[in-house]
């Protein structure tokens, strides 16, 4: 018995210290779980955009306090907390989304403002320009190919080496983006070409660049980004023999390339 | 005869705690449920409290099987409320980016305005 005694003696204090370090564990996780609920509580955002979550966090930190002043309910402690924790973060993750829905709203309507705004501008800007500016610079050709409707944009829209399309444009992309609008199932895909001067890979790059822009354009003006596909060919289906200046002005082009009324695209090249 | 009525109680608590923990059925098909949502509106591994929840439910599982219904009630509850955060991360995170996507278009309109004039 007198070798039992001290043994049993240990084993408890072993367990009162587990206990112990049990209940401090417990008392850190529930300090944690009170501390987000205050946050979330005291934040009006919170409160508006997630009072079920925050009513939650509540109810189970308040549980786990009642079980902390038991003793052995350090795991109940633990977990209640846990839960009160999550629904706190949860309540705040809903909060952000909110809040950024609203931002969103907001900046769908200064968007649809600026588009309305860019379009007057434009608009005014043709209609200073006067006639003869088209026939010297937008090559405005329409046809009816194996493509399908195809519309070419002149490399006089575009400086030499850039990307921007330039104002001389704005008769043709209001044209064209009201041609979309009066006909709201057809698509387009827009390619850009260049003459075969410089490297292929700049030629690309410039072709896909100067087709982004004339999309970005449109979009800028209204139309849904979900009916614009870009494409570059560098200097891939010259129109012309690239020998001469006239040739290679001719190579140099964004081709608009229109769906049938279904909204059937030909296939690319 | 003076353990006798500490076994008594034992047993006493031992069966209340049999008594307090029935299958948890239907906790462990809402967390089933959470983590589906939270997969379907794109949450990955990536989501550290997917990974989280899916680990738990794992173990719930296992829970279940050897009948061991406290830790398995416990583990789906967590799991479940793990599975609706990286829920919610997801949307927030995807909403900024559409926010991200938006401010550049109105930046741009801006630019072009600016040009225009």
């Amino acid at each position: 018995m007198s070798s039992i005694k001290p043994l049993a003696a240990l084993l408890l204090l072993g367990a009162v210290g587990l206990q112990g370090c049990a209940s401090q564990r417990s008392e850190e996780s529930l300090e944690q779980a009170a501390a987000s609920f205050q946050q979330v509580k005291n934040d009006s955002s919170v409160l508006r955009s997630a009072p079920r979550d925050v009513i939650r966090a509540g109810e189970s930190l308040g549980r786990a306090e009642r079980l902390s002043s038991y003793w052995g309910s350090g795991a109940d402690v633990r977990h209640y907390a846990y839960l009160s924790q999550r629904y706190s973060e949860i309540a705040r993750e809903h909060t952000n989304l909110v809040l950024n829905q609203e931002r969103q709203a907001k900046l769908e309507l200064e968007r649809q403002r600026l588009q309305l705004a860019l379009r007057e501008a434009k608009l005014a800007s043709v209609q200073q320009q006067g006639k003869w500016l088209e026939a010297q610079i937008v090559s405005l050709a329409t046809m009816q190919s194996d493509r399908g409707l195809v519309m070419t944009l002149g490399d006089v829209l575009f400086d030499t080496g850039r990307a921007d399309l330039k104002n001389a444009a704005n008769r043709t992309v209001l044209k064209l983006v009201q041609f979309l609008q009066l006909n709201p199932k057809r698509t387009v895909r827009i390619e850009g070409y260049t003459d075969s001067t410089g490297a292929p890979e700049d030629n690309l790059r410039l072709s896909r660049d100067r087709a982004q822009s004339v999309a970005d354009t449109l979009i800028d003006l209204g139309v849904d980004e979900k009916r614009i596909q870009v494409e570059g060919y560098g200097d891939q289906y010259p129109v012309e023999a690239n020998a001469s200046e006239r040739g290679r002005a001719q190579n140099r082009r964004v081709e608009i390339v229109f769906s049938d009324d279904q909204g059937r695209l030909g296939a690319e090249r | 005869m003076r353990t006798r009525p500490l076994f008594a109680a034992l047993a006493v608590m031992a069966l209340a705690g049999c008594a307090a923990d029935p299958a948890p059925h239907e906790q462990l098909r809402l967390s089933e449920q959470a983590l589906e949502q939270a997969k379907a509106v794109g949450a990955t591994d990536e989501v550290a409290e997917l990974k989280l929840a899916e680990a738990k439910l794992a173990r719930a599982r296992v829970n279940m099987a050897s009948e061991s219904f406290r830790d398995a009630r416990v583990r789906a509850e967590q799991a479940e409320l793990d599975a609706r955060l990286a829920e919610a991360r997801v949307l927030t995170a995807k909403s900024e980016e559409q926010i991200k996507v938006l401010q550049a278009r109105v930046d741009r309109l801006h630019k072009q305005l600016g040009e225009q004039q």
